[in-house]
């Protein structure tokens, strides 16, 4: 059941093919540029304006973007990644539009194309860039609006595309529905470990991914280890057991729409108080931040990662956990949408610290981390492939540098990309999953 | 009327009412734009607080970030602090206020405010070279963003030359001075200059928007 080798490759080789699998989505080019303009004016707020109109072209966005850092490309300046948008605002948008129109040009087909790379391969919406900004701008999600109008143009990636609309349309992602799901669950259960499954009522309803059920069951193992240790009134979905949400991923706003309310809907029907996401960022930033957004209201449960469950639950005395250190030393990695757009910076911390690990933090931590490169979908587009290899260095040097025996991360996006790049790199670091090292050392 | 007249009188009326009709008119009519309201539930209950909070600490990078920023940090504060230390502390500029709002403040000696006004002036050249050849700044840079530098260092290098009697004589230097700080007030709330009201409300903005998701920004 450990992950295995031959298990990555055959993922890898699947992702490979997936672009043959994405159906056109051709238009004429004057279309793609209606439907992009159409996001912007629905999308733009008071807030994404305070974004457009406060730059400074000041390019220390650019300084701390690991793929600029990685590649010194001009072209990956952070606030360039949104210049259709804000070309648009300040034409179309700007209480001075009559004025700015004399001068700034309209955008075209070409401009959404050229962005496609930016926002999609060069970009992972970590949002470090939103840390430095002296103006304060949200350039993260200024990105995504981007990625949004890409998506409503028909221009997401062909790989990130194949896998939006299978989820769109079959609720699968990467072939993995309820009967792989099901599976999984029964090779768990003959090893002793009970998942209930659809349970009319309970108080949390406990989610999954696709990459778990495909790479990282040891994950869902641990997940179910440890709900079944506290004595959890838990639940999983068989028919909405994943939390991945590539809707989001790739732009597309009515899929992640979707997805969302799919989970909201389970949640509400077994009349759960708490919805428990695996090890993923971008499922938790779905669920927790956008979520409710979606429905128009707040749902009547909380979303939490389980990351963030964990810590809590050792905090509070009712999961206790063996103290395993013995000098060993860890360093951890904040995944950029748990700790960035998440909040999620001791959570995890509280769970290694009482395990007794030696945690060795890198020099950019929390909400400065660096991202490794994996996040917002971007393991899937193979051209994107040799640009995130050279902006995953930068992080593997950090993980170096602390000198740490393992490296321990709560994300099973940047997990797989810690263990696929690092092998490409001869990088041969152990990487472990925060649930997996909790769930293997509970106390009795 | 001579030059100096118009830039004394109807320039200078004209220009400060298209500065503060201007920055009114794009300030409030980004605030009568859609207002979203998140729904989402906030892990901080004090969202005000963050965004206030914003306010100050993005006036320094975080201590980690600081290696990577620091050219156009430092620089930054430089040129905004002799700029403002030029305006504000010249005796003839203070008399200037006085005149206009009815009371004024201790200068310096003028021959010590061109030493700030010299540094700002020799920054704000290194800026504008650094646009020209810095690979990123050069991709990233509009027409506003040299408009604004040229102007800028307009009002800068002519305050200077009226200063030191360079050029053409005392009256006409000193209305080119005038005319060049009112193309300024113009120029301000049509261009990235009115950053200088926008930082505080998108700073504010950030603060909140992150405080909500319990990170300090």
């Amino acid at each position: 059941m450990n992950v295995t080798s031959t298990a990555i490759d055959q993922l890898q080789e699947e992702l490979g093919a997936l672009a043959a699998r994405a159906k056109p989505t051709d238009m004429p080019d004057e279309e793609r540029v209606a439907r992009a303009k159409h996001v912007f004016v629905k999308r733009i707020s008071m807030g994404l304006a305070m974004n457009l109109e406060s730059c400074i072209d000041c390019g220390m966005c650019a300084e701390v973007c690991h793929f600029y850092m990685a590649t010194r490309d001009p072209r990956f300046a952070p606030v360039r990644k949104f210049e259709p948008v804000r070309r648009f605002y300040r034409r179309e948008l700007t209480p001075l539009r009559w004025f700015n129109r004399l001068f700034v040009k309209d955008i075209n087909v070409d401009d959404l194309k050229e962005s496609q790379e930016l926002v999609y391969d060069a970009c992972t919406a970590c949002g470090r860039c939103d840390m430095v900004c002296p103006m304060g701008i949200g350039i993260s999600e200024t990105v995504h609006l981007m990625r949004e109008s890409l998506a409503a143009a028909g221009l997401i990636p062909e790989e990130l595309r194949a896998v939006d609309q299978e989820q769109r349309e079959k609720g699968t992602v990467l072939g993995v529905g309820p009967d792989q799901f099901r599976k999984v669950v029964q090779e768990l259960a003959a090893e002793g470990i009970a998942i209930p499954v659809d349970k009319e009522q309970a108080d949390i309803l406990v989610l999954s991914s696709a990459l778990n059920i495909r790479l990282f069951r040891q994950s869902v193992a641990g997940t179910a280890k440890i709900m079944n240790k506290l004595g959890a009134d838990w639940t999983m979905s068989s028919r909405c057991f994943d939390a991945s949400n590539f809707g989001y991923l790739s732009g597309d706003y009515p899929a992640e729409k979707t997805v969302t309310l799919r989970i909201i809907d389970a949640a509400k029907a077994c009349g759960a108080s708490r919805v428990i996401v695996p090890e993923c960022g971008h499922a938790y930033v779905a669920l927790r931040w956008h979520g409710a957004n979606m429905l128009g209201e707040r749902p009547p449960f909380r979303t939490m990662a389980i990351s963030e469950f964990i810590g809590r639950e050792i905090e509070a005395g009712r999961l206790r956990v063996k103290e395993i250190g013995n000098g060993k030393s860890v360093t951890f990695h904040d995944s950029c949408r748990l700790v960035r757009h998440g909040g999620l910076l001791t959570e995890p911390r509280i769970a290694l610290r009482a395990l007794g690990l030696d945690l060795k933090e890198m020099e950019s931590r929390g909400r400065t981390a660096i991202c490794c490169g994996g996040g917002e979908g971007s393991n899937y587009i193979s051209k994107a492939e040799p640009l995130r290899q050279r902006a995953f260095e930068i992080k593997m040097r950090e993980v170096d540098d602390t000198s740490a025996d393992s490296l321990v991360t709560s994300c099973d996006s940047c997990r797989y990309n810690f263990m696929t790049k690092g092998a490409k790199a001869n990088w041969n670091h152990p990487v472990e999953s925060l649930v997996e090292l909790v769930a293997n050392n509970l106390a009795d | 009327m001579t030059l100096l007249d118009f830039a004394r009188g109807p320039g200078l009326q004209w220009s400060l009412i298209i500065m503060i009709v201007g920055l009114c008119w794009r300030v409030i009519g980004v605030f009568l734009g859609r207002w979203r309201k998140d729904l989402s539930r906030p892990r901080s209950d004090d969202l005000v607080q963050g965004g206030l909070r914003a306010i100050i600490t993005r006036s320094a990078p975080a201590p980690e970030l600081e290696k990577n920023i620091r050219f156009q940090h430092y620089t930054g504060y430089i040129w905004h602090i002799g700029f403002f230390m030029t305006v504000l502390l010249y005796e003839p500029h203070i008399a200037f206020f006085k005149s206009i709002l009815g009371f004024g403040w201790p200068g310096l000696p003028s021959h010590l405010v061109v030493i700030p006004a010299a540094i700002t002036l020799a920054v704000l050249v290194m800026l504008m070279i650094r646009r020209m050849t810095h690979s990123v700044m050069r991709m990233i840079t509009r027409t506003d963003d040299y408009l604004s530098l040229i102007i800028i260092i307009s009002t800068l290098v002519t305050g200077l030359m009226a200063y030191a009697h360079m050029g053409p004589r005392y009256e006409t230097m000193l209305a080119l001075h005038f005319i060049s700080v009112e193309l300024l007030f113009i120029w301000i709330p049509f261009s990235k200059l009115a950053h200088m009201f926008f930082w505080l409300l998108s700073r504010y903005r950030i603060g909140t928007f992150f405080e909500r998701k319990g990170v300090k920004a």
